[in-house]
């Protein structure tokens, strides 16, 4: 039997990976998969809901300033140009919903994908997440971690 | 040629439109549209000859505006750009119409494949 869980778990290096490869870097092996979670400076937090018969979320943290040259490198903006607080969440919105809308097309038919959430808050949480996968982007930490409810617990 | 890119995202908007001209479709004039009843009200009143369309938007998601669009009498080729390329998203988008599905992420070389045929 298929472990739903294990197979989004270990589908996120990828789906991140093909990401930032085709629209953010333009060349692969600029977003690597770290053993232990670096401390995120300043943090922006993304995420977006799996709604419906499968139930769950996918977060995006990185800090500030990786989030601002993120948003350069998805415009394709110069190193020094100025990028709004608009656009920096507007970008890191879409790595959450492309990561969340690549696991939601693994996931049985049926449930449906919410739009990002954006903010210096991350969504409350009583808990570790069920699956926590660090990353570094051209040196810089970023986690994408994944969570689903558990006992009727609300997320 | 005009066409109608559909996105309540600002920055994928632009990654569209980048990448419309990346695919070598750059002589093509471009109308923007910031969720779904934008797209639905600008398809109807610019009369482009091409929508790309995110599915997942606030006020009417894409395959709604693609149902009206058919309910109205509208013809325009609709084409769909979305974080969400399941076979039971291509086969719904198919049977409502959609020309095709292009599935983030994305680069030039999958809008080439996706419009080319459609397209010259």
């Amino acid at each position: 039997m298929i472990d739903t869980h294990e197979t989004l778990a270990l589908s996120v290096v990828p789906i991140a990976q093909d990401l930032f490869t085709a629209m953010i870097d333009g060349e692969p092996g600029l977003l690597t998969p770290e053993p232990a979670t670096l401390p995120v400076v300043d943090p922006v937090h993304a995420w977006v809901d799996i709604v419906g018969p499968a139930h769950y979320r996918a977060l995006v943290v990185t800090g500030r300033a990786t989030a601002d040259r993120l948003a350069r490198a998805l415009l394709q903006m110069a190193d020094d140009e100025d990028v709004s607080l608009e656009d920096v969440q507007d970008a890191l919105g879409e790595v959450a919903n492309v990561v969340g809308g690549n696991l939601k097309g693994m996931l049985p038919e049926g449930s449906s994908l919410t739009l990002p959430v954006v903010d210096v808050v991350g969504p409350t949480a009583t808990r570790p997440a069920d699956h926590e996968q660090p990353l570094l982007w051209r040196g810089d930490p970023l986690v994408i971690s994944l969570w689903t409810p558990k006992n009727g617990e609300e997320l | 040629m005009k066409v109608l890119v559909a996105d309540d995202s600002r920055v994928m908007r632009q990654i569209v439109v980048r990448t419309l001209r990346q695919a070598g479709f750059s002589a093509w004039d471009v109308v923007q549209a910031g969720d779904g009843a934008e797209a639905l009200a600008m398809a109807q009143s610019e009369q482009p000859d091409l929508v790309l369309s995110d599915w997942n938007m606030p006020e009417m998601n894409g395959i709604d505006v693609l149902r009206s669009l058919r309910a109205a009498g509208s013809t325009v080729p609709f084409g769909f750009v979305t974080s969400e390329g399941s076979p039971q998203m291509r086969e719904l988008a198919d049977s409502e119409g959609a020309l095709f599905l292009i599935a983030k992420p994305f680069d030039a070389d999958t809008f080439e494949t996706a419009l080319r045929p459609h397209f010259r």
